[in-house]
């Protein structure tokens, strides 16, 4: 099962990436170290988790200091893309690139889903037998 | 057994455990890839037969499971090496009645005695300076175990004489703890191997340990594997932290081919992250903020530290209670060492008189920086790389 937890998280990274509009998608932990990413050569992925990990890290700590309620994610509206870091249960951080006219609706319904299988494939691997090792 | 001079070691290729071992692993010696369940540990026995066959050294590989072509095509992802270097038993074209070109084969793969006068007959003819059998699992799942132990001492004997260094690959599955403390004993160093899994991160890591009373015995080194460049070791995250200013942006910089800092009006406002590859050694290095508004970021980067480059400025000794505070906000027991940086102003204190006024405890390591010159940062990171592997 954990053996084969990396391959299956790529292909729900694959999966969003089909979307039409998504340009990138990889996923972070936490704490600024990479999963797994579908990235272009062009984009540093290790450095991009870390700068998601910040970002996610500091609106969270934006959101609880405002008063917000539970945070669910951060978008970075740039001139030519949105960058989204969407959390993915307690470890991980989706991120996901879109061009700035994308239809949203579909974006959002397709990282929600995305999010929602991550979310369980960490979790499963966090109680299997190897976890604590 | 151990001797002086190159041509009585054996590199493992991985720089700062070659340095501990003085050289590499003595000739003849005895190396048991032990862990009890499927891990990673082929990759370091691939690693050092490639190793072996591109420094020109005749290395025997005896390989129970690939076919030789296979064999072959999967080592060559450790790096370019002669062919004829490495010399393959092949175990398993005879099964499959194909032809191979391998000058050693292994006709009936249900005779133990048989199977092992091949590879001792390769040894003899070989005289291999490296031997990889992969793996004694193969052998202690077809056979007795008393008539595998025989073979396995037989192994090990011609081997000896021809002073190779052996690795014997063994996953146990079936043998006591009685048997296993005889294995051990017939080696000389014995490296185990674990895989663990955290936060949808696999880390692989291995322990040396000789067994020799007072030998060398290493903490869990993780390492990580990339397509021709073979086994390195891995450290998944160097913080660099110390007080406002003290130069911790400048000691990532000049660490790193390529780095970034969220630097704001001079100051980090974000973090530094770049990474390092030096002598065998692979790195992630995040540098934190100095100034305390911008402590939480140290919550989101402060796990899995594998051990942390505190800056301070040496001429500023006001600011060393902050770097102690600092220390502890990445939590306990994490190895480290003090950079006395910006050695090159007027009235910088000594390493010594910073440990005194810091109240280190005793053999921490203090060395003396100047960051903007790149003096003395890579010797603290390889003195902090020797202490999170247990070496120094
Ligand atoms: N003379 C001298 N100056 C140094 C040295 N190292 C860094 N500096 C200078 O000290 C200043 C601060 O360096 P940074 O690397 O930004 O320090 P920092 O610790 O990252 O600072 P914060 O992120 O604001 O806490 C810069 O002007 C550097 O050029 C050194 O070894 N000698
Ligand atoms: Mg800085």
């Amino acid at each position: 099962m954990v053996d084969d937890l990396h391959p299956r998280i790529v292909a729900v990274l694959q999966e969003l990436r089909r979307i039409p509009d998504v340009m990138a998608v990889a996923l972070a932990r936490r704490d600024g170290l990479l999963i797994a990413h579908v990235l272009p050569k062009s984009m540093d992925p290790k450095r991009i988790a870390a700068m998601a990990a910040a970002i996610v890290g500091t609106s969270e700590m934006a959101a609880s200091e405002m008063g917000l309620g539970a945070f669910f994610q951060s978008i970075v509206d740039s001139g030519h893309a949105k960058m989204l870091a969407t959390g993915a249960g307690e470890e991980g951080i989706l991120i996901t690139m879109v061009r700035t006219d994308a239809n949203m609706g579909l974006v959002l319904l397709s990282v929600g889903k995305a999010v929602q299988a991550i979310t369980d494939l960490l979790e499963r691997a966090a109680v299997a037998p190897e976890a604590d090792a | 057994m151990t001797g002086s001079g190159e041509g009585d070691r054996v590199r493992t290729g991985i720089q700062v455990l070659d340095e501990r071992l003085k050289g590499g692993f003595p000739r003849p010696s005895t190396l048991l890839l032990f862990s009890d369940k499927p891990t990673e540990k082929r990759l370091l026995a691939e690693n050092f037969a490639v190793q072996g066959a591109s420094a020109g050294e005749t290395t025997l590989y005896v390989d129970f499971f690939r076919a030789p072509t296979l064999a072959r095509a999967e080592l060559s992802r450790f790096g370019k090496y002669p062919a004829d270097h490495l010399v393959m038993v092949d175990a398993i074209s005879s099964q499959l009645m194909v032809d191979s070109s391998e000058a050693y084969r292994i006709k009936d793969i249900d005779d133990l005695r048989g199977i092992c006068d091949v590879i001792v007959q390769a040894i003899q003819e070989q005289k291999p300076s490296r031997i990889v059998i992969d793996s004694m699992e193969f052998l202690a799942d077809h056979f007795h175990k008393e008539a595998v132990l025989d073979q396995w001492k037989r192994i090990i004997d011609e081997a000896e004489r021809v002073r190779g260094v052996t690795c014997f690959l063994f996953i146990n599955w079936t043998y006591h703890e009685r048997d296993l403390s005889a294995i051990r004993a017939l080696s000389d160093f014995v490296v185990e191997f674990q895989s663990s899994m955290r936060g949808g991160i696999l880390r692989n890591s291995m322990r040396i340990s000789e067994m020799e009373e007072g030998g060398i015995r290493t903490n869990w080194i993780p390492y990580t594997f990339k397509d021709l460049v073979g086994v390195t070791v891995y450290f998944p995250r160097i913080m660099v932290t110390g007080p406002f200013n003290a130069g911790k942006s400048t000691v990532v910089r000049s660490l790193c081919e390529k780095s970034i800092s969220i630097d704001r009006m001079g100051t980090t406002v974000a973090f530094d992250y770049g990474s390092v590859n030096i002598t065998g050694i692979e790195a992630e290095i995040f540098g934190t903020p100095g100034q305390e508004r911008f402590e939480f970021i140290f919550k989101i980067f402060a796990r899995e530290v594998s051990g942390v480059l505190l800056v301070v400025d040496a001429s500023r000794p006001e600011d060393f209670e902050r770097a102690r505070h600092m220390l502890e906000l990445i939590g306990p027991r994490i190895p480290y060492v003090v950079l006395a940086n910006k050695t090159d102003l007027a009235g910088a204190l000594g390493p010594d008189a910073i440990a005194r006024k810091m109240d280190l405890p005793e053999g921490t390591p203090v060395v003396p920086t100047v960051a903007t010159e790149n003096k003395g940062v890579r010797d603290a990171l390889l003195i902090l790389a020797e202490m999170i592997i247990g070496v120094r």
